[in-house]
């Protein structure tokens, strides 16, 4: 290959460190001893790690947030995949596009705009502070990732394989689940791991729904930078990324697995 | 029954739990959201005989006696304290004086059975308070707080004028808003076309690389990202630090808590939503379409304008409305990050809701985001829609 | 035929308005191998997927041994399907692929492991049992995909090109291979292929299929040497066609004018000779070349105007007059010389009324 301008060396170097140097410039903040979020660091502990887990107010709501969002992430695969089930193959008529459109518009609409209006109608039959209430929530915003996900992974099924499982005499419903869904297990299960994620990082919604005591990781880390700021914003900020990593690692694997 | 029919029975039946989902807990509360910016139901249903009474008059001079009997009688069949309440708040928030006024009345009304109201306060005599109450009753449905939404409001005269100076912010804050959207915008533009290039021009694992460092912010909460801004451009965070180690500056620079903050920082968002539909156009122009430019004779620089630069407008066209959408709604990073007066559209959304309980012009300004992210969404899909169609 | 296994009876499809398969007969005898041969959308794999029960005919009826199917869905037809991808399932093994319809039947876990163990020798693959599909190469996904249709011992083995993605070499075994099945399992073989070769070596019939409808059903031979229609002497091998004026004709013989004015002696074959103009089809390899002994009844003499070697004949590009012939011969080399008058002959018989020109139109 041949060896790249320095113009173009510099300029993308310089995009990566923007892109990526904020987050890991701040991840040796998560083993300071000190209570302020300021470089040089003056000495290492895990203290602040160990707040995450013994503090009540962090405790709650990375337990919250495992609930809340183990909720969404069933919820949403379940609803996701079964619409993903029924728009496959379907001509793009308008009433199919309209339905598609429908699924996919949370993903568009200003989370604060559909926040006020979920407030309003929560409060009506009694959702509000509530754990239902937030698993909905969060499952409305979720969905579209599940949908998109899983469309694809069936688009790659070739319909012959059913044609066939039908021919070797499996009924309709042992097609599905001896074919269709394990071709498309990857496809749903990325969609899930997705619908995890967008309920781990919910805030907006969180905010408008949520009760005290739903309060979820990112709304307590929203709380605490807007509050009183404290390194353990940026262990639980530590805890996030390495979770990104390992899930981001699992669906590769995942992935190169099927393939 | 015929196969296909069954076939379009399995897929409705297959759709049917999503799409009640998304109509129960998407659609409804987007209407219930609209409504609540047109609907002023409180002096409707709390007065009903007094609108009955009140809606021939001509609203000057005198209102009819049988409406001052109409309105007694409103009053004393409120036996919810609650709706009392919501009355005596509707009616003052148009006119003060109401607050005192209808205590006054209700006491009197309930403890002796006076009718005529003259003797109860001599404000019934006034008209402008009859007015008010008529106005009030008129109608269930409002335009008050859509027009509030732009800085107008309904004049004596029933027609639509400007409100007074400094009354309202909320043109200012639509223009903050426009305004910040567009700056974002741009700076992923300027940053993310000549990346999105880069990365297209390279191969192998300095492609991988450029898409990673892309890729892996978008996998990142936003919330630490958000955080990680927030410790880098604080007053004493690591870009002053070093700026006052390498001895550049004497105090702090600010580059929180103000408009640049909150660029740089949700310009870290989007980059992203910028970057990938450009880089995805860029790779499918055939590789050899610019040496093929060259060998037609073309200087590099006039086939980067003529050929290149032309292709990548789609994915900038896309990125561009993407980012701009994203940034219109954007909540969490100005919040955050920005000051008082850096703060868009959706902080004064939910500083009515949640600081103010005024539903009404949360409903109304919501109503106009969601218009307008509509609007974007729906140019966005024509676009691409024509993309695949080309 | 006296009773007919499968049988199809005026059987439409439709897609919007399109007609794929148009007021069709058929009928397919117990444990004959039949091809259905035809180009591209002539409707013989819709047919096929018609029997399969992966489509519904629009109208008519599709019987097998006496039971109406066409209502049936394909679960409950018990047809074993070769598709022309294979649609092997790609997360099981070759093992559990060929035990799955066993498996939906319901048979017994040892008999599976029986079974599935003798359908993988008769395809000689037991050492490939525990490999995933991806894992073969394309001539063994293709044994797999046969022994899966065959391990349930279905009524019918359906095939839609299962040939088509292999090469040349390859294709030509599993041919043999398949034919050789067919005979010692006595299995009744429905066989799709655009291959007039395939058509020909493997099948008991030929059903050439040409706009939804069966032009001609027969034995390839019957296929190959006498046409009726100037469709199928096109599709199947290659011929020289030309329009004639009929002159006289005497029982079976009749004498011709072409447009091009040359006189010939022909074969008026099913009698069609029933207008006053007709098409001719005349095999290249049927034309001899300065061959004077031979006593034919057509001589011509011809100018080449093109040679081409394919190493076990040649083919000629000849012109006689104005009318240009293909011929195709192997003793020929000392003629084969661009440029060069030769003495072209052939019988009547070989000329082949295919044909009056007011039918081709309906016929093409």
């Amino acid at each position: 290959m041949r060896p790249l301008p320095i113009l173009k060396a510099v300029f993308a170097a310089l995009v990566v460190i923007f892109l990526l140097g904020p987050l890991v410039a701040v991840l040796p903040l998560s083993l300071t001893d000190s209570v302020f979020l300021n470089y040089p660091i003056p000495g290492y502990s895990t203290r602040w790690f160990r707040e995450l887990v013994t503090a009540d107010s962090w405790r709650l709501s990375i337990v919250n947030s495992l609930l809340i969002g183990s909720g969404t992430t069933v919820l949403a695969t379940l609803l996701g995949t079964l619409a993903a089930l029924g728009l496959r193959g379907r001509r793009a008529t308008l009433l199919v596009s309209t339905l598609r459109t429908v699924f996919l518009l949370p993903m568009v609409v200003p989370a604060v705009v559909l926040g006020v209006g979920m407030q309003l109608m929560f409060a009506r039959y009694g959702l509000t502070n509530t754990y239902l209430g937030v698993i909905i929530a969060h499952t409305v915003v979720a969905v579209p990732f599940v949908l998109v996900n899983v469309s694809s992974a069936l688009q790659g099924v070739d319909i012959r394989l059913e044609q066939a499982a039908a021919s070797l005499g499996a009924a309709p419903a042992t097609v599905l689940f001896a074919v269709t869904l394990p071709i498309a297990l990857p496809g749903i299960i990325s969609g899930a791991l997705f619908a995890f994620a967008t309920s781990l990082d919910e805030v907006v919604l969180t905010l408008f729904v949520a009760g005290p005591n739903q309060r979820t990781l990112a709304r307590q880390m929203f709380a605490t930078i807007r509050e009183n700021i404290s390194p353990a914003i940026v262990s639980a900020a530590a805890v996030f990324i390495l979770g990104t990593i390992v899930l981001s690692l699992a669906m590769l694997a995942i992935r190169r697995q099927m393939a | 029954m015929r196969p296909d029919l069954s076939l379009r029975l399995k897929a409705a039946l297959l759709l049917a739990p999503l799409l009640a989902f998304m109509l129960s807990f998407f659609v409804v509360p987007l209407v219930t959201m609209m409504k609540s910016a047109v609907s002023d139901p409180v002096a409707t249903e709390a007065l009903p005989r007094t609108a009955r009474a009140l809606s021939g008059w001509d609203r000057t001079g005198a209102p009819p006696a049988s409406a001052q009997a109409a309105f007694a009688d409103d009053i004393r069949a409120l036996k919810n304290d609650e709706q009392f309440g919501d009355l005596v708040r509707r009616l003052n928030s148009a006119q003060s004086g109401f607050r005192s006024l209808l205590g006054k009345t209700r006491r009197a009304l309930d403890g002796n059975g006076a009718t005529d109201l003259a003797s109860v306060d001599a404000r019934w005599g006034e008209t402008s308070y009859w007015v008010t109450i008529a106005e009030a009753v008129a109608s269930p449905w409002t335009d008050k707080n859509l027009l509030a939404a732009v800085d107008l409001e309904r004049n004596a005269s029933g027609g639509i004028a400007a409100m007074p100076e400094g009354a309202s912010a909320n043109r200012l804050i639509m223009i903050r808003t426009f305004v910040t959207s567009a700056l974002v915008t741009l700076a992923c533009i300027l940053i993310g076309l000549p990346y999105a290039m880069v990365a297209a021009s390279v191969e192998g694992w300095r492609r991988q690389v450029l898409l990673g460092a892309v890729l892996l912010p978008l996998w990142t909460s936003l919330l630490v990202r958000t955080a990680a801004w927030y410790v880098v451009l604080q007053d004493n965070g690591l870009i002053n630090a070093t700026l006052k180690g390498l001895g550049l500056t004497a105090g702090p620079v600010p580059l929180m808590f103000n408009r640049l903050g909150v660029v740089i920082a949700m310009t870290h968002v989007l980059l992203p939503f910028m970057v990938l539909p450009i880089f995805s156009v860029l790779i499918a122009i055939p590789r050899n379409l610019m040496p093929a430019a060259a060998s037609l004779g073309a200087h590099p620089l006039r086939a980067f304008f003529h050929v290149l630069l032309p292709l990548s407008m789609r994915g900038v066209v896309s990125g561009a409305l993407l980012v701009f959408m994203a940034a219109l709604g954007y909540y969490i990073t100005p919040a955050l990050i920005g000051g008082a007066n850096d703060q868009m559209i959706s902080s004064v959304i939910a500083y009515y809701a949640t600081g103010a309980a005024n539903w009404g012009m949360a409903g109304a300004l919501g109503l106009v985001l969601l218009a307008m992210t509509i609007l974007l969404y729906a140019i966005y899909m024509r676009l691409t829609v024509e993309e695949q169609r080309a | 035929m006296d009773t007919p296994f499968i049988s199809f009876r005026q059987v439409v499809k439709r897609f919007g308005p399109l007609t794929v398969v148009d007021h069709l007969d058929l009928d397919i005898a117990r444990g004959e191998f039949i091809a259905l041969l035809g180009p591209s959308g002539s409707g013989k794999t819709t047919l096929l997927m018609m029997l399969a029960g992966f489509e519904q005919a629009t109208s008519g009826t599709i019987t097998v041994d006496g039971v109406r199917v066409d209502g049936l869905p394909p679960h409950k037809r018990n047809m074993g399907v070769v598709f022309q991808n294979y649609a092997l399932f790609p997360h099981m093994s070759v093992r559990d692929n060929i035990a799955f319809p066993l498996k939906m039947r319901n048979a017994p876990k040892a008999e599976i492991a029986t079974r599935v163990a003798r359908v993988l020798d008769m395809v000689k693959l037991s050492a490939m049992a525990d490999r995933k599909p991806a894992q073969l190469s394309g001539g063994q996904q293709q044994r797999v995909a046969l022994a899966r249709a065959l391990v349930f011992e279905p009524q019918v083995v359906l095939m839609d090109e299962p040939l088509g993605a292999l090469d040349k070499k390859l294709r030509e075994q599993m041919q043999l291979d398949i034919r050789d099945l067919h005979r010692r399992l006595g299995l009744t073989i429905v066989f799709v292929t655009h291959d007039q070769d395939e058509a020909l070596t493997m099948s008991d019939r030929i059903a050439v299929f040409n706009h939804g409808r069966i032009e001609q059903i027969g034995p390839p031979r019957e296929i190959y040497e006498l046409p009726r229609t100037p469709f199928v002497a096109e599709f199947i091998g290659e011929t020289n066609l030309l329009s004639c004026k009929v002159d006289s004709q005497v029982g079976e013989a009749v004498h011709l004018t072409t447009e091009s004015g040359l006189s010939l002696s022909a074969h008026a074959g099913t009698g069609r000779v029933d207008g006053g103009k007709v098409r001719v089809s005349i095999r290249p390899e049927a034309i001899r070349i300065n061959d004077h002994a031979a006593a034919t009844a057509n001589r011509l003499t011809a100018r080449v105007l093109d040679a081409v070697y394919f190493g076990d004949h040649m083919r000629l590009v000849a012109s006689v007059g104005e009318q240009r012939l293909i011929i195709k011969g192997d003793r020929m080399s000392e003629a084969a010389e661009v440029g060069r008058e030769v003495a072209l002959s052939f019988a009547a018989s070989d000329v082949w009324v295919v044909g009056s020109c007011d039918q081709t139109s309906a016929s093409a």
